[in-house]
């Protein structure tokens, strides 16, 4: 790795910031202006992040091009962002589809364009800093920033239901990460007292061992917050409404990207933090995640509103990002992440997708549609794939993520020495039950594809739908190719990640070897030996 | 007494509002003409002189020095009491108390102009007013706590009169009256105690005196009679019942003057008191001190102060119910401090800059949004303000966001210090009311983005006719950014508090 590029990842976050001011510099009447500066600022943005990508070594597996700055000096909080192999992957993601979005969504907004777009670039800014900071302060502050803009995109641009959507969206968010500012204190103060110094560099924070009791009750309260977000069954209740409410590209990024926070955060933060409170919430969480697969694509099956089937399709997706990381197994994880990117990819186009629907019919029932594959080849045949991607057929995306978490929740306890007590109970059953939710996701997608596109064309208004346009056309080829690219050749992306998770399932099993004591640094408290094991161990390493 | 010629200079920020004060109230009676803003400009350029002498004083003196005023020595040359304490932390309190007044002054000539209650007086009072506030912010003793609060109450009750023709303002006047002058008894009474129990008034000297006293039961009754009299000057639960009423019948930039200078300047007194004379090992409320009673206090202000507000339509009323809890908020810094907390000090300082701020641009856009026959007090009054007025709507919305404790706001970073602090305290003993503090954080959300609700996502019945002034745009303006400034680079402030 070339030691240059810090700046890449200031620059990435401050680039959105400064579109979003200028943006809102320029007059209010020049609207397609707003637009086309909204898109270049996004790209100019991606553009940056594949600079990162090459900047960033895929052999390494710490954090890379990382940029650390003092920024309240008593408190000991750093502006201190950098990458490793889980972030860059979701930071592209993010950029990537940050400018389809607003492309394809571009003749959408009709009214307050300028405050659409800088909305969306702030958004876009709290994203990628939540994504790369590694301070804890830094990172509540980039979480909280997401909140505000994705509220006033349901609030403004919403549909009928959108005052009661958008502030649903933000108490369910408020309450789980004020939870989580709590647990944030708590372990501020009790590390700063172990290492000498306040401090809320999370390198230096994941170094301090807490007591047992107060890693479980943290990790509660982190999950709490992070589960809200992924949303996992019981509390995702929020989510079909804020998507059935929100304008198409607020759900594309609450679906694509925000989403994912949930997954990230336990893998960044609350498994690092908090072993043992993994350790002992990881069972509950790997149930509640196969229950929302299972109840996500259930009551995905049972609708009539495109918008909540695929809110609740979501559900049922992310259920499988979960199970894959609280598995801890090499294959879950990585699976996970890949899950993660296929979503995006897959639920963003779908997205995308009723809007295209929505701006030529204005109805999001599925009875309203049918036999539009006639009048919309194009359309119908790129998002045939998408849906596929999104169904998990082989070749595609989302089967790779979706095969691979399954797998890893299989191997669930094999990467951990066989006497330890981390293991999911009946890990075989809970694959088994995760696998039914392949097959119902089959069913719910291609049913909708089939009420959509497939039989008579008997409704008089599908009769003239205009088929995509060209710049409609250039996103749905792009996420196409890019499903098409993540299920053809995972390999890359798989080798290039590894290194940074088998870091992290490295640590975390280190970490769960540490006795129970006050808290301390990790590996400073001497080892009290079981009883039974004390002679073998000696033995083995004795001289022979 | 020895008088020193010197603590005059050292006094230079209370005599400076004192006079322009003064000066005003006479100019008043020589002007004429309909217009006072002239009166105005000379009220923003004294309060702005006092500032600036705080801030001149501030850069004399080192961290931790401190010069006792006005001190009374015995024979042997030891400081046996004093009046005032010139140290960094007072004059960074009344240089905001300057700058607070200033931009007070600044929103009411067209407050005053739109709702045809023009006096100049208001200006005079309105510094008199303010030089009681400094007095606080430096009062080492319990005569000056005393001589501080009443100078500034007594000015505010006049201000929450000014308005003559409403009745509201009336009713509002007096019943902060009465209740003040109640509080004040209590104030009196527990003053008078602590002197029977320590048999001093200096706050300097009273720690020691407590701790060796032979009167447990009087440093318990008085330490309990002051804690009850603070409570009524900051609106906290049960002593609160005044605000709301206080409040609303006020004009509007009189509100944001008692919601953010008054309440910090009764901050800046308790922490003298409770923070030098009470402080450390007197011991006058069983194990946690007089941090026990306040305990319970801070908890229930936030947490009434917080669920009465979510009940409110009157934006004026949801603001004071607000202003309560943030009350609340500074009860738990309070209770870190009694606790040992290191940090305390400087978290309740630094909250105090970034609410008060907060506070006063948000009475400057309500001032702004009412307009001659309809003041626009309701929420739903408030609908659509987003698309005839962008900015004012933006600001709000950063001011609310500040207020409910959203990054990267001051009010965020207020609230962080604060529970930092209180997270401090030996054992976490103060962790759950931390807890409480953030489940109110989340419930304040509600009723704040309820005003962001009505601005952005409603659409307006009637077009908003507002009165433009120069100055009230200024502080619209200005407070937001300063709000961001305080989230976005804390360092520096916390340097400047030390």
């Amino acid at each position: 790795m070339s030691p240059g590029g810090g700046f890449l990842l200031p620059l990435l976050i401050g680039l959105p910031l400064l579109g979003a001011i200028f943006i809102m510099c320029t007059p209010k009447t020049e609207q397609s202006l707003q637009r086309g500066l909204g898109i270049a600022f996004t790209t100019v943005t991606f553009l940056v992040s594949l600079t990162v990508f090459r900047y960033f070594n895929p052999k390494e597996s710490g954090f890379q091009l990382v940029f650390d700055t003092e920024w309240i000096p008593g408190l000991g909080a750093h502006f201190k962002t950098g990458i490793d192999g889980i972030s860059i992957y979701l930071v592209l993601l993010t950029t990537l589809l940050m400018p389809l979005t607003l492309l394809g969504t571009r003749a959408s907004v009709e009214r307050h364009a300028r405050e659409f777009m800088a909305a969306m670039l702030v958004l876009e800014a709290g994203m990628l800093g939540a994504f790369v900071a590694l301070d804890l302060f830094l990172f509540y502050t980039f979480w909280e920033v997401m909140l505000i803009p994705m509220y006033l995109l349901i609030g403004i641009w919403g549909g009928q239901r959108r005052l009661y959507a958008s502030i649903k969206f933000v108490i369910y968010t408020m309450v789980g990460s004020l939870c989580m500012l709590v647990a944030i204190f708590y372990v501020y103060v009790k590390a700063g007292a172990v290492l000498g110094a306040y401090t809320t560099d999370l390198e230096k924070l994941t170094t301090v061992a807490l007591p047992y009791h107060a890693q479980v009750w943290c990790f509660a309260a982190f999950a709490l917050a992070f589960c809200i977000k992924i949303p996992m069954f019981p509390l995702h209740t929020w989510l079909p409404d804020a998507h059935v409410e929100a304008p198409t590209a607020g759900s594309v990024i609450l679906a694509g990207v925000m989403l994912k926070f949930g997954i990230y955060g336990f893998l960044r933060f609350a498994m690092p933090l908090f072993p043992h409170g993994a350790e002992v919430w990881a069972p509950a969480l790997a149930v509640l995640a196969v229950i929302g697969i299972i109840y996500g694509a259930f009551v995905a099956f049972a609708q009539d509103d495109v918008k909540k089937l695929v809110a609740y399709s979501s559900v049922s997706h992310m259920g499988f990002c979960l199970l894959g990381i609280v598995a801890l197994t090499q294959m879950g994880v990585q699976g996970s992440i890949y899950a993660m990117l296929s979503h995006g990819l897959t639920t963003g186009g779908l997205f995308l997708g009723i809007g295209v629907l929505y701006e030529r019919r204005h109805t999001r029932r599925l009875a309203e549609y049918g036999g539009i594959w006639k009048q919309m080849p194009i359309f119908a045949g790129l998002y045939l794939i998408i849906v596929m991607g999104s169904a998990g057929l082989p070749s595609l995306s989302g089967f790779v993520g979706e095969f691979f978490t399954i797998f890893g929740t299989f191997n669930a306890g094999d990467s951990f020495p066989a006497n330890h007590a981390h293991f999911l109970p009946h890990p075989h059953l809970l694959g088994a039950l995760a696998c039914t939710g392949v097959i119902l996701g089959a069913v719910y997608l291609l049913f909708m594809f089939q009420k959509t596109f497939f039989g008579p064309l008997d409704k008089a208004k599908n009769g003239r739908l205009p088929d995509l346009k060209a710049h409609e056309l250039i996103v749905f080829i792009a996420l196409a190719l890019g499903i098409f690219g993540l299920g053809l050749f995972p390999r890359p992306l798989l080798t290039t990640m590894q290194p940074a998770t088998d870091k992290f399932l490295h640590d975390y099993t280190k970490r769960i070897d540490e006795p129970d004591g006050p808290p301390h640094i990790y590996g400073s408290l001497p080892a009290a030996p079981p009883a039974g094991s004390a002679a073998p161990v000696a033995a083995a390493g004795g001289t022979p | 007494m020895n008088f020193n010629p010197n603590d005059l200079g050292w006094c230079a920020p209370f005599l400076i509002l004192a006079v322009t004060g003064m000066l005003l109230v006479l100019a008043e009676a020589f002007y004429k003409g309909p217009d006072r803003t002239a009166l105005c400009g000379l009220a923003v350029a004294g309060s702005l002189a006092s500032a600036i002498a705080s801030v001149i004083l501030y850069r004399q003196l080192g961290p931790g020095e401190t010069h006792a005023l006005f001190t009374d020595l015995d024979a042997s040359g030891t400081l046996r009491s004093a009046m005032l304490l010139a140290d960094r932390t007072g004059y960074v309190l009344s240089a905001l108390f300057a700058v607070l007044t200033a931009l007070t002054a600044l929103i009411s000539p067209a407050h005053q102009r739109e709702h045809d209650w023009q006096m100049g007086e208001y200006y005079g009072v309105m510094l008199l007013s303010a030089s009681g506030m400094v007095i606080l912010a430096h009062a080492v003793n319990l005569v000056t706590i005393f001589l501080g609060i009443e100078t500034m109450s007594i000015g505010v009750y006049v201000m929450t009169a000014m308005r003559r023709r409403s009745r509201r303002g009336n009713e509002a006047a007096m019943k902060y009256f009465l209740i003040g002058a109640f509080a004040t008894g209590f104030l009196m009474y527990g003053c008078a105690l602590l002197y029977g129990a320590s048999g001093t008034l200096s706050l300097l000297h009273m720690q020691p005196a407590l701790a060796s006293s032979a009167n447990p039961g009087l440093i318990v009754a008085g330490g309990f009679l002051l804690v009850v009299a603070f409570g009524f000057k900051i609106a906290a639960v049960p002593f609160h019942m005044w605000a709301p009423d206080a409040y609303e019948g006020a004009p509007t930039p009189v509100t944001g003057f008692m919601a953010a200078a008054v309440k910090a300047a009764a901050i800046a007194g308790m922490l003298r008191v409770f923070g030098l004379a009470l402080g450390g090992d007197v011991i006058p409320f069983g194990t946690l001190g007089w941090a026990s009673p306040m305990v319970v206090i801070a908890a229930i202000t936030i947490t009434i102060g917080n669920i009465t507000a979510v009940r409110q339509d009157n934006v004026k009323r949801m603001l004071a119910y607000s202003s309560i809890s943030h009350a609340g908020v500074l009860l738990v810094g309070m209770c870190a401090l009694g606790l040992g907390s290191p940090t305390a000090q400087s978290a309740i300082v630094y909250y105090l800059i970034a609410y008060s701020f907060t506070t006063i641009g948000a009475f400057a856009i309500v001032s702004f949004v009412g307009s001659r026959g309809r003041e626009r007090l309701l929420v739903d009054d408030w609908a659509g303000l987003a698309n005839q007025h962008p900015g004012a709507a933006l600001a709000m919305t950063i001011l609310l966001l500040s207020f409910g404790g959203l990054p990267p706001t001051g009010g965020f970073f207020g609230k962080f210090y604060i529970f930092k602090s209180a997270m401090d305290v030996y054992n976490g003993q103060l962790l759950w009311l931390v807890v409480i503090g953030v489940i109110n954080s989340a419930i304040s959300i509600y009723y704040y983005l309820r005003i962001v609700t009505a601005m952005y996502f409603r659409e307006a019945s009637q077009p908003f006719a507002p009165t433009r002034s120069g100055g009230q745009l200024f502080v619209i303006a200005l407070m937001p950014l300063l709000v961001l400034e305080l989230g976005l680079m804390p360092g520096w402030w916390l340097r400047l508090i030390g």
